[in-house]
C-alpha cells in the first residue's frame, strides 16, 4: 500500500530530542477573528504515536492545537487514525458520499475526486491566502485537476522519496571517497563486499510501493526526463509503453536480478528491516526515503557514534543509459487538506474551515518545523538558521532542499489503481519472472482504463 | 503371559510418542504469548535489532509509556469492548441455541431457506460488506451509537453458532421432548428447563470461541464508529502505529495490556471451561 | 430427528421466537449482501457516483486470470485446512483423551490459544521464522549442515503457498480441538468400554466408532473450515500481502485489493459476489461428496 506520500511524515529529523530540547518554538497562529461558532470536523492521521517519528506530525498536530485554543467559540473534533486506517476509513466514506469537514487528502485521489464533486474547488481560495507569495508552487502539482483548479492545501512537510545512505568509512576502504556515481562502479564495489560478506545495498520492497516510490520514480525521471511524467499526468500523449520508461524498467530489473548488488530477501522485507541491515553493519548503504533517514539518523546518534559519523547521503547513480538530470531525486507533498463541499452553504464555517486550512499549512507551521526539525512544508521559510543543527541534519536539509535536482514522485498523482498494478508487477518482475515490456503495458492499460 | 509383554513395552512407547507429540504442540502454542511478554520489555531499537532473544535489560518503559499518555485512551476502549463482548456473546449464545435447535428439530416450511441464509452469512468475506453496511446503517442512523457493534457481532457470530448447536442437538434423542410433552411440559418449558442444560457444553465453546472474535474484531469497528469514545480495544491500538516506524514492543505490550483480562479470566476458569465443554454424556 | 407432531410448537411460538434473530441477521447481513450485489452491476470508482453497467464487470470478472489464480489458491487453502485443521485436531483429540496421556487440561487449554491471537502477532512470528538473515528455519538449516537449503523463503513464488498455508493450520488446530472435544464428550464412555471388551484397539474404536458418533459435528467443522478458507485475508495480508506479485494472492486480498487500493468499488463488489457463489458450490460440493461417501459404509 502506498504509504508514501510520505512527504508528510518525512524528514523528521524528529528526534530532536537529539537536539537535547524538545521542540519549544513559539506557535504562533494567528488568531484571525471567526465568526463561526459551532463544530468542526478534521480528519488525519497523525498519531502521537506518528508524530514522535516524524517532525512534520509534530508540527501539524501542535499548530492544530493552538488553532483550537485561538478559537474557543469552535469546537474542533479530531478523527485520528493510523495511516493505513485512516485510508481505509476515508475510502470508505468517499464512496458513501460522506467526507468530513475537513480531511487529509491524498494526491492520487484528486482528479477521481473532484470528478465526482467530492473536494472543494479552492483555486481561488489560495490565491487569495495572505500568505501565498511565500507557497511553493511546485509542491501543489499532485492536486491539480488537468484544467488547472487545485484542490487541496499540500499538507505537513516534504521530504525525498529517493535517497542512498552509506557508510563513509566502509566505502572509503573499498576505494571510493563518495558514493559511486554511476552503477557500474557500484557493481565494481559490490565484488569487494562480497568477498567480505557483506550487502552492498540494502533494500526492502515487502510491501510493494517501496520500489516504486523510493527506486523506480527517481530511476525513471532519468532515463524520461521530468516532461514526461508531467504529460502523463496531464494526459498529454505520454505512455507507460514509451521506449524511455521501458528502458528504466529494463535496468531497474537487470540491477535486482543478474547484479549482487543487493540483499537477496529484497521483495520479502521492508525498508524497515532493510534499514536495520544497515544499522548492523551488514550492508554498506541503504536506498529509502526522508522517513528511513530519520530512522537511521536517530538510532545511530543514539547508539552507534562512530557509524553516526560516517554517515553519508547521496543520490540515486546514473545508469549507463540514462541522458537526463543524474542528480535528481523525487520530492514533494502526498497529502493536502481538502475540503467538504458542503460547506459551501454555511459560509461562517466554510471560512473558519478555510483559516484552519491556511494556519496548518502557513508560517506558524512552516516556522515551527524548520526551528525544530530543518524541515520545509508548504510556505517558505526566508532564512531558515541551520546552525542550531548538527552536521547531518543541515547536509541532509542542504540535499533534499537545495543541491540537487528535483522530480516528481509517481505514486503522488494519477491513479491508485495504476501504480497498484505496475507494483504488483514490478515485485514479479524483479524476480525475474515478468519482462518489461509486459509490465509497461499492463500499466499503460491500466492508466487508460482508470485514468 | 508372552503377549502382555510385548503389549506394555508397545503401550509404553505409544504414550511416550504420544506425550511427546502434545508436549511439542502446546509449547509452540504458548510460545508467542511468551515471546510477546519478553518481547514488550525491550525497547524499540534493542527489539529490531535481535526479534528473538531475551532482553539484556528489561524494561518497563512501554507499559509506562502507554498508561501515563492520555492520548492511548486504553481504560475507555476496555470497557467499551467489555461492554459490546458480554451483551454480544449472551445473544449469540441465546439466539444460537433457539434457532439452532428450532432447525434441527422442527419441521417447517422456511427450515430449509433459513439453514441456507445462514450459511450464507458464513461466506461472505467481511471486507465486501464494509462500504455497504456504512452506508445502511448511516442511512438509518444507527451507525456511531454505543449499540452499533452489537449488530454485526451478534448476526455475524450467529452462523457458526447455529451450525454447532444443530449438529449437537442432532445428538439427544427425540424420546426426551416427547417424555416431557406426555408428562404437560409445555415447548418452551422443555426447551428451556430440560434441552438448555443439555446443550451446555456446546453453548460453552460457542460462548469461548465468540469471545475472542469479538473482542478481537477490527474492520467493523473501524468503519462504524467514529467517536473516540466509543472506541473498543483494537481502534484504541491503532493510535500505537505510526506510519514509517513500527514500534513492536509497544504495540505487543498495548495487546498484553487490552487482551490480558481475557486471558486471565480464561486461565483462572480454565478448569471450569472444560468441565463445560466436556460436560456429561446423555445417558440414553 | 424430527419431533413428532404432538410435541410441535404452535407456528405463532416458532413466529416468536425466530423473529429477532433472523430480522437481526437479515437486516445486518442481508440488506448489505444485497446492496453489494446490486452495486456489482455499476461501475463505481469510489465516489458517490454509479454509473449502470449490466454484465461489464462479470465479464471482466470470467476473464480474470488474477482471480481465477487466487481462486486456486483458495482451494489450496481449503483442501490443506481441512486435512491440516481438522484432520489434525481430530487426531489431537483422540490423544489427548487417551488414556496414556498426562497433563490434559494443559494441553487443551494451551492449543486454543493461537486461535485467539490476532493475525498481526502471528505474522511477525512467522516472518520471523522464515527470516533470511535471522530466521529459525535457516538457521535449523545450517546447524543441520544443509546450507544450501536456506534462502529467502516468502520470496520463493513456488513455496509461498504452502509457507503461508502452515501458519494458517497451525493457529486454527486447537480451535477445532475445542469443538471436536466438545463434541466426543457427548459419547458415553459405555460404549468406548464395551468395544475394549470385544478387543477393538484405539485405531478401530476411532474410526469405527468415534467417528461416526460425532459425524454431524465433524461435518460442520469442514463446513466452517471451508467457509474460513475460502474468505481467508488476515494471515496472508500480514505475511506477504499476496506476494510476490501474485503468488500467494487469495480471492478476499484480491477483493479488498481492487475495491480499496485501486478504488474500483463496482468491481470489487462483483468479486464479492463470485467469491460468495463459489463459496456455496464448494461447500455443496464437498456436502454431497460427504453424504455420498458416508451413504457408503452404512449401507
Amino acid at each position: 500500500m502506498k504509504k508514501r506520500q510520505v512527504i508528510s511524515t518525512v524528514l523528521a529529523t524528529a528526534m530532536v530530542a537529539s537536539l537535547g530540547m524538545t521542540a519549544s518554538a513559539a506557535t504562533e497562529v494567528a488568531a484571525n477573528e471567526l465568526a463561526y461558532k459551532g463544530e468542526l470536523e478534521i480528519m488525519h492521521y497523525s498519531t502521537s504515536e506518528e508524530s514522535e517519528g516524524n517532525g512534520g506530525s509534530d508540527g501539524f498536530r501542535t499548530v492544530l492545537a493552538a488553532w483550537d485554543e485561538a478559537h474557543p467559540d469552535i469546537t474542533l473534533t479530531q478523527n485520528v487514525l493510523a495511516n493505513a486506517e485512516y485510508k481505509t476509513q476515508i475510502a470508505t466514506l468517499a464512496a458513501a458520499g460522506d467526507l468530513p469537514d475537513v480531511f487529509l487528502l491524498q494526491g492520487m485521489n484528486t482528479i477521481a475526486w473532484a470528478d465526482q464533486g467530492l473536494i472543494m474547488d479552492l483555486t481561488d481560495t489560495i490565491a487569495a491566502s495572505p500568505y501565498a507569495a511565500d507557497y511553493n508552487e511546485a509542491y501543489f502539482t499532485p492536486f491539480k485537476t488537468a484544467d488547472g483548479k487545485i484542490y487541496g492545501y499540500p499538507a505537513l512537510t516534504g521530504g525525498t522519496c529517493t535517497v542512498v545512505i552509506y557508510d563513509k568509512a566502509m566505502w572509503a576502504e573499498a576505494g571510493y571517497d563518495a558514493f559511486p556515481t554511476t552503477w557500474a562502479d557500484v557493481e565494481a564495489a559490490s565484488e569487494k563486499f562480497n568477498e567480505q560478506g557483506i550487502t552492498t545495498v540494502a533494500f526492502g520492497n515487502g510491501g510493494k510501493w517501496q520500489a516504486n516510490s523510493d527506486f523506480l520514480s527517481t530511476l525513471g525521471n532519468r532515463y524520461t526526463g521530468p516532461e514526461w511524467f508531467q504529460s502523463l499526468i496531464n494526459k498529454g500523449g505520454a505512455a507507460f509503453t514509451d521506449e524511455a520508461f521501458v528502458k528504466a524498467l529494463t535496468e531497474m530489473q537487470r540491477l535486482f536480478t543478474e547484479t549482487s548488488i543487493f540483499n537477496e530477501d529484497f521483495n520479502a522485507v521492508t525498508n524497515e528491516d532493510a534499514r536495520e541491515y544497515y544499522i548492523s553493519g551488514d550492508a554498506a548503504a541503504f536506498i529509502g526515503g526522508n522517513w528511513d533517514w530519520s530512522y537511521i539518523y536517530a538510532t545511530l546518534k543514539d547508539s552507534d557514534e562512530e557509524k553516526f559519523a560516517n554517515m553519508g547521503i547521496a543520490v540515486l547513480p546514473q545508469p549507463a543509459d540514462a541522458t537526463e538530470a543524474p542528480t535528481s531525486q523525487n520530492i514533494g507533498l502526498g497529502y493536502a487538506i481538502a475540503i467538504n463541499p458542503n460547506l459551501a452553504e454555511d459560509p461562517d464555517k466554510l471560512a473558519a474551515a478555510i483559516d484552519l486550512a491556511q494556519e496548518i499549512t502557513g508560517p506558524a507551521f512552516a516556522s515551527y518545523v524548520a526551528e525544530n526539525y530543518a524541515l520545509g512544508g508548504l510556505t517558505k521559510v526566508a532564512d531558515v538558521d541551520l546552525s542550531a543543527f548538527d552536521q547531518q541534519t543541515q547536509d541532509f536539509y542542504n540535499w533534499s532542499y537545495v543541491d540537487t535536482e528535483t522530480c516528481e514522485i509517481y505514486d503522488s498523482c494519477i491513479n491508485s489503481a495504476v501504480w497498484d498494478i505496475l507494483n504488483t508487477d514490478m515485485q514479479t518482475m524483479m524476480n525475474g519472472e515478468m519482462d518489461p515490456a509486459t509490465v509497461a503495458q499492463n500499466a499503460q492499460d491500466a492508466y487508460v482504463a482508470n485514468y | 503371559m508372552k503377549n502382555d509383554g510385548t503389549h506394555k513395552v508397545k503401550k509404553g512407547v505409544l504414550g511416550v510418542f504420544m506425550n511427546l507429540i502434545l508436549w511439542i504442540f502446546s509449547l509452540s502454542c504458548i510460545f508467542p504469548i511468551i515471546w510477546m511478554i519478553y518481547s514488550s520489555l525491550k525497547e524499540k531499537r534493542v527489539f529490531n535489532a535481535d526479534i528473538i532473544s531475551l532482553p539484556k535489560e528489561p524494561t518497563l518503559v512501554n507499559y509506562i509509556r502507554i498508561l501515563t499518555n492520555s492520548d492511548y485512551h486504553l481504560g475507555e476502549s476496555m470497557w467499551n469492548s467489555a461492554r459490546t463482548t458480554i451483551l454480544s456473546i449472551a445473544m449469540i449464545v441465546v439466539f444460537s441455541f433457539i434457532v439452532g435447535y428450532i432447525l434441527s428439530r422442527v419441521r417447517f416450511k422456511l427450515n430449509r431457506v433459513l439453514y441456507v441464509m445462514f450459511l450464507m452469512g458464513m461466506l461472505i468475506p467481511i471486507h465486501s460488506l464494509l462500504v455497504p453496511i456504512y452506508i445502511v446503517f448511516q442511512r438509518c442512523g444507527i451507525s456511531n451509537k454505543w449499540f452499533t457493534l452489537l449488530l454485526p457481532y451478534v448476526s455475524f457470530g450467529l452462523p457458526m453458532g447455529i451450525f454447532l448447536v444443530e449438529g449437537y442437538v442432532k445428538t439427544i434423542p427425540v424420546s426426551l421432548e416427547e417424555a416431557a410433552s406426555i408428562d404437560g411440559s409445555s415447548f418452551t418449558h422443555t426447551l428451556w428447563t430440560i434441552i438448555f442444560p443439555i446443550c451446555k457444553p456446546i453453548l460453552v465453546t460457542v460462548a469461548i470461541i465468540q469471545v475472542f472474535s469479538c473482542w478481537n474484531e477490527f474492520s467493523f469497528a473501524l468503519v462504524l464508529i467514529k467517536d473516540v469514545s466509543l472506541q473498543t480495544v483494537p481502534l484504541a491500538l491503532t493510535q500505537f502505529k505510526g506510519q514509517f516506524a513500527s514500534d513492536y514492543p509497544k504495540q505487543m505490550a498495548a495487546m498484553l495490556i487490552t487482551m490480558a483480562p481475557i486471558v486471565v479470566l480464561y486461565f483462572a476458569f480454565s478448569k471450569q471451561i472444560i468441565k463445560g465443554m466436556v460436560a456429561g454424556a446423555v445417558k440414553g | 430427528m424430527k419431533m413428532l407432531n404432538a410435541t410441535r410448537p404452535k407456528n405463532k411460538t416458532l413466529f416468536l421466537y425466530l423473529m429477532i434473530p433472523v430480522a437481526m441477521f437479515v437486516f445486518t447481513v442481508f440488506v448489505p449482501l444485497i446492496t453489494a450485489l446490486v452495486y456489482s452491476f455499476f461501475e463505481w470508482k469510489g465516489g458517490p457516483v454509479k454509473t449502470f453497467n449490466g454484465l461489464t464487470n462479470y465479464i471482466q470478472l470470467f476473464h480474470d486470470g488474477t482471480f481465477w489464480e487466487a481462486f486456486g489458491h483458495n482451494i489450496y487453502l481449503v483442501i490443506a485446512c481441512i486435512i491440516g485443521q481438522v484432520g489434525i485436531a481430530f487426531v489431537l483429540v483422540l490423544m489427548v483423551n487417551s488414556k496414556l496421556v498426562k497433563c490434559k487440561t494443559i494441553h487443551r487449554t494451551f492449543g486454543f490459544f493461537p486461535s485467539t491471537i490476532a493475525a498481526v502477532c502471528i505474522g511477525l512470528i512467522w516472518n520471523m521464522i522464515y527470516h533470511n538473515k535471522y530466521g529459525i528455519l535457516n538457521w535449523f538449516l545450517e546447524s543441520i549442515g544443509r546450507k544450501d537449503l536456506c534462502q529467502v523463503w516468502l520470496n520463493n513464488s513456488d513455496l509461498v503457498m504452502l509457507l503461508v498455508t502452515i501458519p494458517l493450520i497451525w493457529q486454527y488446530i486447537g480451535y477445532y480441538m475445542v469443538i471436536i472435544l466438545s463434541a466426543i464428550s457427548g459419547i458415553s464412555t459405555d460404549i468406548f468400554e464395551s468395544s475394549e471388551i470385544d478387543g477393538a484397539n484405539g485405531f478401530q474404536k476411532a474410526i469405527y466408532i468415534t467417528l461416526p458418533l460425532i459425524k454431524n459435528t465433524m461435518l460442520v467443522c469442514v463446513t466452517l473450515c471451508i467457509a474460513g478458507n475460502m474468505k481467508a485475508f488476515d494471515n496472508i495480508y500480514v505475511m506477504t500481502k499476496g506476494g510476490p506479485g501474485t503468488a500467494s494472492m487469495v480471492m478476499a486480498m484480491y477483493g479488498y485489493q481492487i475495491s480499496f487500493s485501486q478504488s474500483n468499488m463496482g468491481y470489487g463488489s462483483c468479486i464479492s459476489v463470485g467469491i460468495f457463489v463459489l463459496s456455496l458450490l464448494v461447500i455443496g460440493g464437498s456436502q454431497a461428496l460427504i453424504n455420498f461417501l458416508t451413504r457408503e459404509k452404512e449401507a
